[in-house]
C-alpha cells in the first residue's frame, strides 16, 4: 500500500491532503459528469473527502484509491438523489444537464446532444453507463461500486444505451433511412 | 436466410449502439478537459483537521452515553439486587422466559412461512 494511504490510516492529516489534492481534479470530473451540475460536484467532493476521513479504516488498498474515492461519491450521490425524491424536492434533479450546459456555452464548446440524451435518464442507469463507457471499469467492479450485482449493472447499461439512442432518435432516423431508400 | 436476417439486425443494433457510446465518450471528453480550480494544500489540511476534531468529538459524546446508560443499568440491578431480591430474581425469570418464547415464535412463524 501506498506510504501516503499507510500515513493516512495513521491519522496524518498532511498525508490526507496531499492524497485529496492529488485526487481532487479525478473526483471533481467525475462528479460533473455524473451530476452534470459542477456546483452540485465541488459540494460532493467535499462530502466524498469528509466520508473518506471517517472511513479510511476500511480501505484495504485491493483497488486504486480514486475508484475508492468515486465509489463513496457515488453512493453519496445516488442517496442524495433518493432523499430528493422522496422528499419531493425535485427542483435540483430537473436541473440535471442545463448547469453543464450553460458551462459549455459560456467557454464556447459545442454542446453534444448525447449528453442532454444522458441527463434525461435516472441517475442509477447514468453512472454505471460513464463506468462502462467512459472510464473502462467492468461490470463486476461497478457492481462492487454500486453496491448491486454484476447482471444488475449489465442491464441496466444496456437499457440505458438503448434510453440515450430512443433519445436521440438514431432508431427512426434508420427506420426513415430505409424505408426511404425501399420508397426509391 | 431468417438466421443471415438476425446476424443482419444484430449488427444494425451493434452499430447504433457504438455510435451512441461513441458520442457520449465525445461529450465526456469535452467536461475532462475542462480546467478545475483544485484549492491549496492548506485547505485540505484544514478541511481535514475539521474533520478529525468532529469525529473526535462525536466519539466522546457516543462514549459519554454509552457509559452514563451502562452506569444507569447497572446501578439499577444493583438496587434491586441488594434491596429486593425476589423482585430481581423475578425479573430475571420473566427476561429468560421472554426471549425463549420470543425465540421459539419467531422460529415457528418462519417455519410456516417456508
Amino acid at each position: 500500500m501506498d506510504e501516503c494511504i499507510i500515513n493516512a490510516k495513521n491519522g496524518d492529516h498532511l498525508a490526507f491532503a496531499l492524497l485529496f489534492k492529488e485526487n481532487y481534479p479525478f473526483l471533481i470530473k467525475y462528479l460533473m459528469k455524473v451530476t452534470m451540475n459542477p456546483d452540485l460536484a465541488e459540494e460532493l467532493a467535499q462530502e466524498t473527502m469528509a466520508r473518506c476521513v471517517q472511513k479510511i479504516h476500511l480501505f484495504n488498498g485491493k483497488s486504486k484509491f480514486s475508484s475508492w474515492l468515486i465509489s463513496i461519491a457515488t453512493n453519496i450521490y445516488i442517496d442524495q438523489c433518493r432523499k430528493q425524491k422522496r422528499e419531493k424536492d425535485l427542483h435540483v434533479l430537473e436541473q440535471v444537464g442545463r448547469k453543464l450546459k450553460w458551462q459549455f456555452e459560456s467557454r464556447n464548446e459545442d454542446w453534444n446532444d448525447a449528453l442532454t440524451a444522458l441527463g434525461k435518464i435516472n441517475e442509477e442507469i447514468r453512472v454505471p453507463i460513464i463506468l462502462k463507457h467512459y472510464y473502462g471499469y467492468s461490470y463486476e467492479e461497478i457492481g462492487d461500486i454500486m453496491k448491486i450485482s454484476s447482471g444488475t449493472v449489465k442491464s441496466r447499461v444496456h437499457n440505458g444505451i438503448l434510453a440515450v439512442r430512443r433519445e436521440l432518435n438514431l432508431d427512426e432516423e434508420t427506420e426513415s433511412h430505409q424505408s426511404r431508400r425501399t420508397t426509391k | 436466410m431468417k438466421k443471415q436476417r438476425v446476424i443482419s439486425l444484430d449488427e444494425q443494433q451493434n452499430k447504433k449502439d457504438l455510435k451512441v457510446i461513441h458520442e457520449l465518450q465525445q461529450g465526456l471528453e469535452k467536461v475532462d478537459a475542462f480546467s478545475v480550480y483544485a484549492p491549496d494544500l492548506q485547505w485540505f489540511e484544514q478541511m481535514v483537521l475539521v474533520e478529525q476534531q468532529r469525529i473526535k468529538k462525536r466519539f466522546v459524546k457516543d462514549l459519554s452515553t454509552f457509559i452514563f446508560v451502562a452506569v444507569f443499568i447497572l446501578s439499577g440491578i444493583m438496587i434491586s439486587l441488594y434491596h429486593m431480591p425476589t423482585l430481581f430474581i423475578g425479573l430475571q425469570i420473566a427476561a429468560t422466559i421472554f426471549i425463549g418464547v420470543y425465540t421459539v415464535v419467531r422460529y415457528v412463524k418462519k417455519v410456516n412461512y417456508e
